[in-house]
């Protein structure tokens, strides 16, 4: 089987000298142990921010839009920037799982669970801002196409909004249904370790009666494989749409046609920061270093380095066709981002968006752990600039200059969005405690392939089946693996 | 009916000898029901007995179901007639010609009224003259309905009955008979004949009363100055449309000059007809509405005003002109010419409060034999000088006066020594003073008789000579209140009404035979024309005059006090409409501000800074006149400005009688010594800063020429249009064709039916802002207070956008940008649009009052996700408030972000303690509009309430509209007619022939929006003189 063999040049994608029983085990771990201190400090942390968000979203659904910063003239502010930051989060997810199995890059299944988590879950805040943004929230429903007995009232498909409403409840529910299934062999994998008859119960009702079966898995293979090509347009489609909202519309610095190449390239951009920030954490939490390597991390920054700089000629070319275009509304626009009263949130922007990835050339960089994380925060600080740069900078001064005016938050505003990284949180935090974090049944699939211990086997000429000693603490046998292996060489 | 069909229920029922079918018709059930298996059972019967439990249950339900039963829907409070006047009909308006003068302001006005409820103001256009509603006018109605307002007469503050009242007046007025002392009636100046006769009615019962006028903005000087050269009381009226040349003094003759806006005359010889447009040269302090609108502006203090008019005057009389003052000598000389050539075609007036000067300017226009000026029928809008105040003050306090008697004025907050009047107030002993609401004056006064609105009332005028109006109310009393004129009916021993004595007064004096109903009906009368009056000017005089004119020198910073478009002389300041109304030039509500040059600001360290969500912040200064302060002014640096002068409007400040919210700004009475607007004053800087409510944050252009068009007379008339009217032109399959023509979708056949447009003039609209409160009005626009507006939420449907240019000119600011060369250095783009952004010392001013465009190719309406917005086949762009989620994308995406949205509930609601939060404010909404939600979009709808009952009206009478049935509320308001609104598909009506003009244009036509609003470009007389 080509899968079983790997070349030697290729780094090892699980460290540690793994077996199968060690991979369950490492991943069972977080599910069935106990949480730590370290795990309630921070959840605690994050519920509390989540219910100071769901106070100061009650106290505007139950007062107004008022209580936000917005005016006739800026309509939109920290809302619909949120919105984009969250979808845009959500990007690396689906990319990572779908797309990336299809070119069939095995260094994503140590990571494409967690990625596609945390797709979800801020799909999930994202969802959240086009229902409170709303002045009448509670009649939301109406965006959708009902048949109603009202008379001909019907949604009005030339609208983007529209288009949102779609564009994001498919992806939720593919991502999801994709994510599901993955989850299926991990989940039974649980419900089989299981003592408590409670948690037995419930993992084998959310593992779907998973059997284990050869059938099983050939289905489980045709299903990801389906679900990969139907979610890899989405990945596509998903910000193109949103970047719809402003490239439809008449505002100088939205009517852009560059929007959805570009909108798409800065949404994997800052999906795959927001998943380096949180395997960066999760590895060393959970102890998954020997899984989520070097190698993984500084695969996602060479990503982040690549659409970073596809972001960065997304703005040249921005600045150059305003120029271009020769309309003076446009080229006001463009002029008054890079020096108006918000030029600080235009250069926070560009620090953060074009230059930073540039330091991901050096390989000492990308693989400095530390360094990886510093930069992945920066980058979704600057994709968060970046949109709101593009909303509020485009509208506090388009075409009239007599209803130019500024924008500032209110401590609403701040709190909505704070709350929102909160519930994030706490989903997260509480998925890692739940739920196999890791892929693990595709990963023992490339453990022979690409497991240290068996490439090493490999490079000896020993038939892979060469195991060490069953009841031997695993640490300890990295130690005797690695003597074996200079007595032979 | 009874039916007596049968109906069949089976075949078989065919056959009536069947069993089954003579059973079936005989038993109702078609078994046996069980009824004795539950019956018979006497065992199980006896045994089931209802527990304690049970009964509670039953008696729990009972009393529940009785409760509810006993709820009632909402209980409308709504009476039925007990007979059904004839002329009220549920759901159709009524309208009546009536007046309001209030001692400031005078207009003749149609009052619409709803079920009996006065609920709008408009424009009388039976009315010759005066017939134009400004803002406060059309504001007024709202007054009606003031909470605030006093609703039975007080004694020391205590209510009493009106006999209490009337009994105690009496017996005062008996008592003087004896002692010898006055009695006063101390009025605003009234220009009422009945009322006049009144007095003189009561003066012959007690002869002792006397009658001294007062207005609270004096034009003494001009009064004083006619009355030496005519022999008469009054004020010269002026008919600008016959003037080619207009010089004005510091004359602000479309704001609030000598008792009303001159708009529309000026404006009849504004529009460019044959290539034909008056010149207008403006020389002032503060920038005024008039100055804003004069093709050649010149900021110059009072002395400098005053030096100016002794050099035209000696210009004009041939001499040369001494070269001490060079540019003002350069100017006069020029002007003296023009006038010359221009001769009667050419008019002067003059606003400096200064006899000498007043004497001049009736002399040159004398000797210029000017069309325009019009002494023979002079206005007696205003007729007090400051003298009678301070006479009086003296005999209040000698002890002369033995009751006073105050109608409507309120001296304690008005005059700068108001605590001089209180106090003389206490040594008269008796006072009675009549007042809307409480007021400083009423507070210390012995009686307050509660005064009836205007529009509860009945009263005359006699706003010029030979010129009468009448005042008849339209709604009865709505407290028990009575007019001021009633009670002196009583007090005099009459028990006719006032009605009656109105009646009988014009029957006697005024009509000459004809009919007094019609008078009534149209609300003016004219009697014939006077004949003319000999100027008897001595030359004297002249050259006295002249000479102190021509050494006219300024001590230090000068204080020109003035009154703002939106608040008059402040007597309506507890109305929330006029208090939101934004400045025609600062564009700032809920404030007055010292307006200040930018040179001197900057040499007092005084700022004005945005902050963070926009803002305008101002720095507070202390102002000094006569050792009288005002602490705490916020500053407005303001373009145009004097250097040398400060301004400060008059009428804010008030605190008694006034909702909190409406204690904006601070008493500049307090330093109006002797009624004259221009004061040495000396200001110094306080520490804090001043949050004012601004809605324009940007006060430039920034060189976009094609928002605003345009173009000189001279170019109008020598060059074809398309180089003063450029149409924007995009290309398509590289050739450049009109914006216009491209086209994204299947246009829509609207040439059947009504397609309305609104078309308006540059020219003709001189920024006055009566449409903009019209449409408040008629439209339920809520008011949301400074807070709200400070944060760029007003409301207004319909605003009215004031730029400054730059550069000297607008012109100068398209060349400016046109010339940038790059981004960095001199012309760089970068830097230069900086300094477009600052408007220059002496701008050019604009005007453009910008409203729902009705784009016929909306952005507004492809984006709403429940098609809340959509297009109507008369060219509305419709807001289905109901539909709107507030999503605000449309709002978002309008390229003239003129929707606005309903941040709160701004009805019943606290925190927005205006009119739409109490019973009585409630009384003013338009009953065909509704009162929006929070959370919807809204915005201007073409006034779809006014075009569809015009339709249907027409409809019901089988005919066609009529071309003037159609009329928005800011259309219908706008008395220069700078706002015209109608059917192009009418090709007769006045707005088709206007969209067919040269002059006509879209605003931003290169977006593509093609609105259903269009501009006529602005032409400028400035090559001449």
């Amino acid at each position: 089987m080509a899968s079983h063999y790997e070349a030697s040049i290729r780094k090892p994608l699980v460290t540690g000298s793994k077996s199968y029983s060690d991979v369950s085990n490492d991943i069972a771990r977080p599910v069935e142990g106990r949480a730590n201190k370290q795990w309630w400090i921070v959840f605690g942390i994050a519920l509390a921010a989540f219910l100071w968000g769901l106070g100061a979203i009650i106290y505007t659904i139950s007062t107004g839009i008022g209580v936000w910063g917005l005016n006739k003239t800026v309509n939109w502010a920290w809302d619909i920037t949120n919105f984009v930051w969250w979808v845009g989060i959500g990007h690396a997810g689906t990319l990572i799982s779908a797309v990336l199995l299809l070119f069939r890059q095995k260094w994503r299944m140590a990571i494409n669970r967690s990625a596609e988590a945390m797709t979800i879950f801020s799909v999930i805040q994202a969802g959240l801002f086009p229902i409170i943004h709303m002045g009448r929230p509670w009649l939301a429903f109406w965006v959708l196409p009902i048949p109603n007995q009202y008379g001909s009232l019907w949604v009005n498909f030339n609208s983007p909004l529209l288009w949102d409403v779609f564009a994001i409840s498919t992806y939720l529910s593919v991502s999801l249904v994709f994510w599901w299934t993955g989850l299926l062999p991990d989940f039974a994998m649980i419900r089989d370790r299981a003592i408590k008859p409670f948690q037995k119960k419930l993992y084998s009702l959310i593992s779907f009666g998973w059997t284990g079966r050869s059938k099983d898995w050939q289905r489980f293979e045709e299903v990801s494989l389906v679900l990969a090509g139907l979610a890899t347009p989405l990945v596509l489609s998903v910000h193109t749409i949103v970047s719809f909202d402003f490239a439809t519309s008449v505002i100088p610095g939205w009517h852009t046609t560059i929007f959805p190449p570009y909108f798409v390239a800065g949404a994997i951009f800052s999906g795959f920061a927001m998943v380096n920030t949180l395997l960066i954490i999760m590895r060393k939490v959970v102890g998954l270093e020997d899984y989520i390597t070097v190698q993984h991390i500084e695969l996602m920054n060479i990503v982040i380095m690549i659409t970073g700089s596809i972001v960065g000629c997304a703005y040249i070319t921005e600045l150059f066709i305003a120029w271009y275009s020769g309309v003076e509304y446009e080229q006001y626009a463009f002029l008054n981002r890079a020096t108006g009263p918000y030029a600080w949130a235009y250069w926070a922007m560009m620090s953060c968006n074009v230059f930073s990835p540039q330091f991901m050339w050096f390989k000492r960089l990308r693989t400095s752990i530390m360094f990886s994380f510093f930069i992945s925060i920066v980058v979704n600080i600057g994709m968060w600039f970046e949109r709101f740069v593009i909303i509020v900078t485009s509208l506090h001064r388009d075409y009239l200059p007599s209803s130019w005016t500024m924008f500032s938050p209110t401590f609403v505003d701040i709190g909505i969005f704070i709350g929102t990284i909160g519930f994030f949180f706490v989903l997260f935090l509480l998925y890692s405690r739940t739920f196999p974090v890791i892929a693990q049944a595709e990963v023992k699939s490339i453990l022979k392939s690409s497991g240290d211990q068996y490439k090493a086997l490999r490079e000896e000429g020993k038939p892979l089946y060469t195991m060490p000693k069953r009841g031997k603490v695993t640490t300890y046998s990295i130690e005797e693996n690695s003597t074996t292996n200079q007595t032979h060489s | 009916m009874a039916s007596h069909k049968t109906y069949w229920k089976s075949e078989t029922e065919l056959f009536e000898k069947d069993q089954a079918v003579s059973h079936l018709k005989h038993n109702e059930f078609a078994e046996t029901l069980p009824v004795n298996d539950f019956l018979e059972d006497e065992a199980s019967l006896q045994s089931s007995e209802t527990s304690r439990r049970d009964f509670l249950k039953f008696v729990g339900f009972s009393t529940a179901a009785v409760t509810l039963a006993a709820c009632e829907g909402p209980v409308k409070k709504s009476i039925p007639y007990v007979i059904q006047p004839d002329e009220i009909v549920p759901g159709v308006a009524n309208y009546y010609a009536t007046t309001i003068s209030d001692g400031f302001d005078f207009a003749s006005i149609l009052v619409k009224t709803r079920e009996g409820r006065p609920i709008k103001i408009e424009n009388n256009d039976r009315a010759r003259l005066f017939g134009g509603a400004n803002a406060r006018v059309q504001a007024s109605v709202l007054n009606l309905y003031d909470k605030f307002r006093l609703q039975g007469p007080l004694a020391a503050g205590v209510d009493v009955s009106w006999d209490t009242l009337d009994t105690a007046v009496k017996a005062r007025l008996d008592a003087l008979l004896s002692t010898g002392q006055k009695a006063v009636v101390l009025s605003a100046s009234t220009t009422s004949p009945s009322y006049k006769a009144l007095v003189t009615q009561l003066k012959e019962i007690y002869a002792s009363v006397e009658h001294v006028s007062y207005d609270v903005v004096s034009s003494g000087a001009a009064l004083e100055a006619f009355g030496q050269v005519y022999g008469e009381s009054g004020l010269a009226d002026y008919d600008f449309s016959k003037a080619d040349v207009i010089l004005s003094f510091d004359a602000d003759f479309l704001g609030d000059w000598q008792g009303g806006s001159y708009a529309k005359s000026y404006v009849a010889n504004r529009i460019p007809k044959h290539g034909h447009m008056s010149h207008h040269v403006q020389l002032e302090s503060n920038m005024t509405l008039t100055g804003a609108n004069a093709d050649k502006r010149i900021p110059l203090n009072t002395a400098e005003i005053k030096r100016a008019l002794a050099a035209l005057y000696k210009a004009l009389n041939g001499e040369a002109v001494s070269e001490s003052d060079s540019s003002i000598a350069g100017h006069m000389n020029a002007l003296a010419d023009k006038l010359r050539t221009v001769g009667s075609k050419a008019v002067v007036v003059c606003g400096v409060e200064d006899v000498n000067a007043q004497l001049l300017t009736l002399a040159i226009n004398e000797y210029l034999k000017s069309d325009a000026f019009d002494p023979a029928a002079p206005r007696n809008l205003r007729s007090s000088t400051a003298s009678a105040m301070d006479q009086l003050i003296a005999d209040m306090d000698s002890g002369a006066v033995g009751a006073l008697f105050i109608d409507k004025v309120n001296p304690v907050y008005s005059l700068a020594n108001g605590a001089a009047f209180a106090e003389a107030m206490q040594k008269v002993g008796f006072t009675v003073c009549s007042a809307f609401s409480m007021n400083e004056t009423a507070e210390l006064a012995s009686f307050v008789v509660a005064n009836s609105h205007y529009l509860e009332s009945w009263a005359d005028a006699q706003p010029k000579k030979s010129y009468y109006t009448l005042t008849q109310p339209v709604i009865r009393n709505l407290f028990d209140t009575r007019q001021f004129e009633e009670c002196l009916l009583k007090w005099s021993g009459s028990s006719d009404t006032y009605h009656d004595f109105i009646k009988g007064h014009w029957t006697a004096n005024v009509l000459g035979g004809n009919a007094w109903n019609k008078a009534v009906q149209d609300g003016v009368f004219e009697a014939a024309a006077p004949k003319s009056l000999d100027a008897r000017i001595d030359e004297t005089l002249l050259q006295s005059a002249h000479r102190s004119l021509a050494v006219a020198q300024s001590e230090g910073m000068e204080l020109v006090l003035y009154t703002k478009t939106g608040m008059g002389d402040g007597q309506m300041a507890n109305n929330p409409w006029l208090q939101e109304f934004p400045d025609p030039i600062s564009r700032t509500s809920w404030d007055n501000y010292l307006t200040i040059s930018k040179a001197d600001a900057e040499a007092y360290g005084l700022k004005n800074v945005n902050v963070a969500n926009g803002g305008l912040d101002g720095s507070y200064v202390k102002v000094t006149v006569n050792g009288t302060s005002i602490s705490n002014v916020p500053v407005m640096i303001q373009p145009g400005q004097a250097k040398g002068t400060v301004g400060l409007a008059l009428g804010y400040g008030r605190k008694v009688g006034l909702q909190s919210e409406m204690q904006t700004g601070v008493n500049a009475y307090k330093v109006y010594f002797n009624g004259s607007k221009v004061q040495e004053v000396t200001i110094e800087k306080q520490s804090g800063m001043h949050e004012f409510a601004c809605v324009q944050l940007h006060k430039t252009l920034m060189g976009r020429g094609d928002i605003i068009k345009e173009t000189t007379l001279e170019d109008f008339i020598t060059k074809p249009a398309s180089e003063w009217n450029e149409v924007p032109v995009v290309s398509l399959d590289h050739q450049e064709v009109p914006a216009s023509t491209v086209d994204l979708w299947e246009s829509f056949d609207r040439s059947v039916g009504h397609h309305f447009n609104l078309s308006i003039d540059l020219n003709a609209c001189t920024g006055c802002g009566a449409c903009v409160i019209a449409c408040h009005a008629e439209n339920n626009v809520p008011v949301v207070g400074k807070k709200e507006i400070r944060v760029s939420r007003d409301m207004h449907w319909l605003r009215i956008d004031r730029y400054y240019s730059s550069e000297e000119s607008f012109a100068a600011d398209d060349a400016k940008k046109e010339s940038f060369d790059g981004l960095f250095g001199e012309t760089g783009s970068l830097g230069g649009f900086g300094t477009l952004e600052d408007p220059s010392a002496n701008p050019q001013v604009a005007f453009q009052p910008v409203m729902c465009q009705h784009c016929n190719h909306a952005p507004c309406e492809t984006v709403c996700p429940v098609a809340a917005t959509s297009h109507s086949r008369q060219g509305h762009n419709h807001m289905a408030y109901n539909r709107c989620i507030g999503t605000r994308y449309c709002a978002n995406n309008c390229p003239y972000k003129v929707r606005r949205f309903n941040w709160f509930r701004y009805n019943q609601n606290d925190e927005f303690d205006f009119h739409m939060n109490n019973d009585l404010g409630r009384m003013v909404l338009n009953p065909d509009v509704n009162v929006r939600s929070r959370g919807v979009m809204e915005k201007c709808s073409f006034c779809i309430q006014r075009t569809q009952k015009a339709i249907l009206d027409a409809k019901a009478e089988g005919r066609a509209v009529k071309d003037a049935e159609f009329q928005t509320a800011c259309s219908a308001a706008c008395d220069t007619e700078a706002l015209v609104f109608g059917d192009v598909n009418d090709k007769d009506s006045e707005v088709a022939q206007l969209k067919e003009s040269e002059r006509m244009y879209h605003l931003l036509e290169n977006v593509g929006t093609q609105p259903n609003v269009f501009y006529h470009v602005k032409i400028r007389n400035t090559e001449k003189a």
